[in-house]
């Protein structure tokens, strides 16, 4: 029993805190010393990350890795981590990008220099700690929290809107997540009798599960059968569409699903490379986390209520984000566009409720962050050489570029999801998985219609950079790729290969967490046939005695052994 | 005798040691392109030469061990491998196989990197290596001038890598990779001189018109993993058992192999025929699912056609043929490798390797040698008009692409394979030769520019002359007796319910024999005979190096010898002989027959041309020849200096505008698109979402804030009235409800 059974995932959120607390003693003016202790910080918690990703063992139980010790016990709080396939999965994205981040603003920060990195510190600590809560109001101070940094990121060293695109990506997400706080605390409330409420994940699941179970009988039972119901059924009868609807507004808000999507291409725009790859790569996806996590376990009937609007939003999403996309001349708006379009894919996956669809969702998640991460990093050097945006700026740079114009088409390949890259693993799942849901075969028609108008315009947009004659003297002289941006795309590169051909580890490890997803989900359904219980029951550790707690630094025995 | 057939019938390597070996014919390859890719610029010229043709050439040995190993009969056992899906005694003879594995799971999905080698893909392993190394070894010397060479053969090699996946795929997943991977290939060597923009503007066109066809084969995959799902469930020990399966050996294939693998999906075709008894046929309605409701029948045919629409986009058939013409914009080796030879004949292999689930349905049938028909005629007319070599030839590949589609809708299977061996070569043949006119003339490409070339290029004049001959269907050529199995295979096969279609179809084909000969003979009059045109870019041409001529004399000769596959020489089991390719492919299209047996879809003829059906082709394709010899020899020549009447001047240019249908799609589709784009983008998300809901709420917001601050006044005085007010009204309030 060592100290990293029990502590790895406190190791892995905190390091960047850590870290942080380093770089914040060092002199404003040490500018190399700053970004090098943040990058070796960044590089050690990709360590413990890929470590903490390794440790966890797809057969095992569902949460792992698990830290539980009291916390505002009157709250019916506790301080609770855990992994499970997904959490892991977009763990490892999140330690991935860090590293990369950091070096891809080497040169493209110029000032206020160790700030930059103390947010950018900060902010990962922020989205693991949000991955990795396993209590409800944990979760919410984190995803709050997440806020903060982002909009510094976007406010301080974005481009000349700045303030503007970082006020309202702040005030979007501020409305949804304050509604999906209101909806926290009555789940809260209603999900057991005083002394024995808890923000536990778990036991609020638990809690609901009956209740959820006998609603859906009635639900999917004769006419007018519900008005009998009583306790936490009638309360979750009346109250859970509403409390489904919050949930839902705040991540939808988050993923961004249509039409609430309008921060995120501002946002992007605005945002300096770092602020745009984190926020593609990672911070998208604590909205179909949390739709995953939270919005339909927890509300399974609510959810398939409303699965069959959130999924036409979806489509919406997927084929409007694209038809966006050949309506810009904004290369960063443009790929912005395609992020709504590609987490369309993701949610549609999720919508789909079937063990294809889930798991295309889930690897979608990944790939997104990968592909769109690496475009926004490329164009990041571009933009760093040129300072514009337009495509019509730019033309013919192959020529003087020819490495760059390779690695972008790769990524691109990539993003369009030719088979053989990451790409197409994920969005054939995901529309096989479409296609076998009990939604109509229109939806899965309709989704794939993106797989052309995606080629269409990522062609379009490389068309316009990178190929004709070179049209603007400025562009004659542009130097190519350095060492340095070549190692930061490197590893992008090598995942895009790596996960389109041996998808199967990655698969294997998001495959429990998925059964277990589509299990909860279809308690709402119609006909589902009934899962196991241990299939939808949250297993989860107990809080240890108050003695062991009253010493939390020491790591006693019993505080990891599950019991 | 014996002796030699004994020599042809024993691997050097058996079947099972080779097995494992089968993913070496793709890495080969796809090593040359990383290493020509990656590290080309330092290796110089030479080596990357040598790195990219020596790829190709251990492919091409490679895939003839593998060729050899599936005709392997040592000691009297022919070669065969199990068969997954199959009872145990099933096995799948004259083929090899090797599963590597899982490439992806989830759920009860599955695919593997599963390869299989039969006759058929065998035959065009040989094509893709064989050709592709003539043609490797051809660039090496045509693109001695450019510099991007290291990157052009990084492509080609990737290319190659790509077309051999798609062949030896033993399921659909599989296949798909290849069917995209050259669909990407062939966009980055389309867009090879990149610079210039309509050149990578051509790439894009292919790469998107290409997308459209995978979506509808993504659907089509889809529905078909859903009918799998659907008769898995719903089959019964009867019809397993008229599959030679059974449920426990089926099922468990599915969890080994996956939905979607192609001997697995034969079994189901063999199932699901009226005539095999059981529970489950084309007219049962499928009863739990997302098609329930709908007859497996017509799921089959709504599958087949989408699988049309996707064919169409990479065999660049009617509706999606555009980008073909295009796509001459590349380097002329590309041509004659990718839009000639290889990569457009995709389609025709899938629906080949799919033949048992097509002869399913007789709408989906009638409809791709319809399809065909049309498109075939259209191409032809169209490169009536045409002077730039290149397009013509590239119009002449979606014309022999129609007719192999003409002879895939209407059953004929092998002739359409034959025809697709045969094209291969005389169609490189020609492009290659197009290549070395243009390499020897300065680029030049409009053949009215060219002319008197056969005393200056023998070689080149020689294998064109020949390659003419051959496309045009002149005895003893092999494109003649490939051809001519076609349309004999057309007008005696009929599709139940839909006998017109035969004769529909074969009339067609007698018109585009005689088109074909007219445009292929006008080519090369106008190129290689006459005088040299006074507007030619450089005054002598030179011949090309051995380099490109020896791939020239090569293709020329295979073209002329491949006719052998035509000759009835092989004996039919039910008595009488059969020509060699319909023998050799009998293995692979064994199942599809029994499917039309059963089915009563299609009646399949078996019978040989008689002279007369011969006689016909030849004296029609000879009036096509003879016209445009009597037209550009005699005619023109005397009517230079006279009035165009208008009326041919107006048909002219409507065939040299290829009948407006790129305008017509630009129109109709493209411009709508962008339009929609733009409307949405200015009036839904800019003005409706973003300035009207976001930007109205904080608006409505702020107004709302400054209109309260204003009963913030501070002013003791107000505030002291305003409670009074209140007071006062509470009392009357309270007064009336005691009142009343």
């Amino acid at each position: 029993m060592s100290f990293f059974d029990t502590h790895l995932l406190n190791v892995v959120i905190y390091l960047p805190l850590v870290f942080a607390a380093l770089v914040l003693m060092l002199p404003s003016t040490e500018h190399g010393q700053v970004r090098a202790i943040t990058f070796v910080g960044m590089l050690l918690d990709l360590a413990f990350g890929v470590w903490a990703y390794f440790r966890f063992e797809p057969s095992g139980a569902e949460f792992q890795m698990e830290y539980r010790v009291p916390w505002f016990q009157q709250f019916g709080m506790s301080y609770h981590l855990g992994l499970d396939g997904l959490a892991a999965s977009l763990l490892l994205l999140t330690v991935f990008l860090g590293p990369l981040v950091v070096l891809a603003s080497t040169t493209y920060i110029s000032h206020r220099i160790k700030e930059f990195h103390l947010a950018l510190l900060v902010l990962q600590t922020t989205m693991l700690g949000a991955l990795a809560s396993m209590d409800v109001l944990l979760f919410y101070i984190f995803f709050e929290a997440m806020l903060i940094p982002m909009y510094l990121l976007v406010g301080v060293w974005g481009a000349e809107d700045r303030r503007m695109a970082a006020v309202k990506f702040f005030l979007y997400t501020l409305v949804g997540s304050l509604l999906m706080l209101v909806a926290i605390v009555a789940v809260y409330f209603v999900s057991g009798a005083p002394g024995v409420r808890s923000f536990d994940y778990g036991t609020l699941y638990n809690n609901l599960l009956a209740a959820n179970q006998q609603l859906a009988a009635c639900t999917n039972g004769p006419e007018g059968a519900c008005a009998s119901l009583t306790g936490l059924a009638a309360t979750l009868h009346t109250y859970g569409p509403w409390m489904f609807a919050a949930f839902a507004l705040a991540f939808a808000i988050k993923v961004p699903m249509w039409p609430v999507h309008t921060w995120l291409p501002d946002a992007h725009v605005q945002a300096p490379v770092a602020g745009s790859m984190i926020l593609a790569g990672v911070m998208l996806k604590m909205g179909t986390y949390g739709f995953w996590r939270f919005a339909i376990p927890l509300f399974p009937v609510a959810a398939q209520a409303a699965r069959p609007f959130l999924a036409v939003l979806a489509v919406i999403g997927i084929v409007y984000g694209a038809l966006m996309c050949l309506a810009q001349r904004d290369i960063k708006k443009l790929i912005a566009y395609s992020s709504v379009s590609h987490l369309g894919y993701c949610m549609l996956g999720l919508l789909a409720v079937t063990s294809e669809g889930a798991t295309g969702s889930a690897y979608q998640m990944l790939n997104h962050g990968i592909s769109t991460g690496a475009l926004f990093l490329l164009f990041g050097f571009l933009y760093e050489r040129r300072h514009t945006r337009l495509m019509s700026d730019y033309g013919g740079i192959a020529k003087v570029m020819p490495v760059f114009t390779a690695a972008f088409v790769i990524i691109t390949f990539s993003s369009v999801a030719v088979p053989g890259t990451n790409g197409f693993i994920g969005e054939f799942l995901v529309l096989m998985g479409t296609f076998k849901s009990t939604l109509p075969l229109g939806f899965g028609a309709f989704a794939t219609l993106g797989v052309i108008l995606g080629a269409a315009y990522m062609l379009w947009m490389v068309q316009k950079v990178f190929f004709g004659g070179i049209t603007h003297r400025e562009n004659q002289h542009l130097r190519d790729m350095n060492l340095r941006e070549m190692l930061t795309t490197a590893p992008f590169i090598v995942l895009v290969a790596v996960m389109g051909l041996m998808p199967q580890p990655f698969l294997e490890r998001i495959a429990p967490s998925t059964e277990r997803y589509v299990a909860r989900a279809s308690v709402g359904a119609p006909g589902a046939t009934q899962a196991k219980d241990d299939q939808l029951r949250v297993e989860v550790m107990s809080l240890p005695s108050t003695a062991a707690a009253a010493r939390p630094s020491v790591p006693a025995a019993p505080l990891a052994v599950r019991e | 005798m014996d002796g030699i057939v004994e020599f042809f019938r024993t691997a050097p390597i058996p079947p099972e040691v080779f097995a494992p070996s089968l993913g070496l014919i793709i890495l080969l390859p796809l090593l040359g392109a990383f290493v020509c890719g990656v590290f080309g610029k330092w290796l110089g010229r030479a080596n990357v030469h040598l790195v990219a043709c020596s790829a190709i050439a251990g492919a091409f040995v490679l895939s003839l061990m593998a060729f050899w190993a599936t005709s392997d009969a040592a000691g009297g056992r022919v070669v065969s491998m199990p068969n997954a899906f199959g009872l145990e005694r099933d096995v799948v003879r004259y083929a090899i196989s090797y599963d590597y594995g899982t490439w992806f799971a989830a759920g009860d999905f599955r695919v593997n990197f599963g390869l299989l080698v039969d006759h058929l893909s065998g035959i065009l392993l040989l094509v893709i290596t064989g050709i592709g190394f003539l043609i490797h070894l051809y660039s090496t010397s045509y693109m001695e001038h450019d510099d991007g060479y290291w990157r052009f053969f990084a492509y080609l090699n990737l290319f190659v890598a790509a077309m051999l996946t798609l062949v030896m795929a033993d399921n659909l997943v599989l296949l798909f990779v290849g069917w995209e991977g050259v669909g990407m290939a062939s966009y980055l060597l389309i867009g090879f001189w990149y610079t210039d923009s309509a050149k990578a503007w051509a790439g894009r066109k292919a790469f998107v018109t290409n997308r459209i066809g995978d979506f509808a084969f993504l659907i089509a995959t889809f529905l078909l993993i859903l009918t799998v799902n659907a008769f898995s469930q719903q089959a019964d020990p009867r019809d397993y058992n008229s599959a030679g399966s059974s449920r426990a050996r089926y099922t468990q294939g599915l969890l080994e192999k996956g939905p979607v693998t192609f001997k697995g999906l034969e079994k189901m075709a063999l199932a699901l025929p009226e005539g095999t008894g059981g529970a489950v046929s084309l007219a049962t309605p499928i009863e739990a699912g997302p098609l329930a409701g709908y007859t497996f029948g017509g799921v089959m045919t709504a599958t087949m056609l989408l699988f049309l629409l996707g064919a169409a986009g990479k065999s660049a058939q009617l509706p999606l043929y555009v980008w073909l013409p295009d796509a001459m914009a590349g380097p002329t080796p590309v041509s004659a490798l990718i839009h000639a030879a290889t990569m457009v004949t995709a389609g025709v292999y899938l629906f080949c390797r799919m033949s048992s689930l097509l002869v399913l349905s007789p709408t989906a049938m009638a409809t791709i040698a319809v399809v065909g028909a049309l498109t075939s005629l259209l191409a032809a007319l169209i490169a009536f008009a045409q002077d730039d070599i290149k397009k013509v030839l590239a119009y002449s590949t979606v014309s022999q692409l129609g007719i192999m589609f003409m002879g895939v809708g209407m059953g004929v299977f092998w002739a359409a394979a034959l025809h697709l061996l045969t094209h291969a070569c005389f169609k490189a043949c020609l492009f290659l030769g197009a290549g070395s006119v243009m390499h020897g003339n300065g680029d030049e490409t409009d053949i009215k520019k060219l002319g008197g070339l056969y005393k200056e290029m023998k070689w080149t004049h020689a294998t064109f002359l020949v390659s003419t001959l051959a496309i045009t269907g002149i005895i003893p050529l092999s494109g003649f007796f490939s051809k001519d199995a076609i349309f004999h295979g057309v007008h005696h096969n009929h599709l139940h319910d839909l006998h017109w279609v035969s004769g529909f179809v074969y009339a067609m084909g007698l018109l585009i024999t005689a088109c074909t000969a007219f445009y292929m003979s006008r080519v090369y009059l106008l190129t290689f005979t006459g005088k040299r045109s006074p507007e030619a870019k450089v005054a002598h041409a030179h011949e090309s190096s051995w380099f490109m001529t020896l791939p020239l004399v090569v293709l020329a000769f295979l073209s002329v010898v491949t006719l052998v596959y035509a000759l009835p020489l092989m004996p039919r089991s039910g008595g009488g002989m059969q020509p060699v390719f319909e023998n050799f492919l009998s293995p692979v299209l064994r199942p599809a027959e029994a499917v039309a047996r059963a089915a009563q879809t299609v009646a399949l003829d078996h019978s040989t041309p008689a002279f007369v059906d011969y006689l016909i082709a030849w004296l029609v394709a000879l009036s096509g020849g003879a016209t445009a010899a009597f037209l550009y020899l005699k005619f023109f020549p005397a009517q230079v200096g006279k009035p165009v009447p208008a009326f041919a001047r107006a048909v002219r240019r409507t065939a040299h505008n290829k009948f407006y249908v790129d305008e017509l799609y630009e129109f109709i589709l493209i411009r709508p698109v962008k339009f929609v784009a733009f409307i949405l983008f200015r009036v839904v998300d800019a003005l409706v979402i973003d300035t009207v809901l976001v930007r109205g709420t904080a608006y409505v917001t702020e107004k709302v804030g400054l209109g309260l601050r204003r009963l913030q006044t501070g002013d003791a005085q107000a505030y002291a009235a305003i409670m009074a007010l209140a007071i006062l009204g509470g009392a009357v309030y309270a007064l009336l409800q005691v009142l009343s």
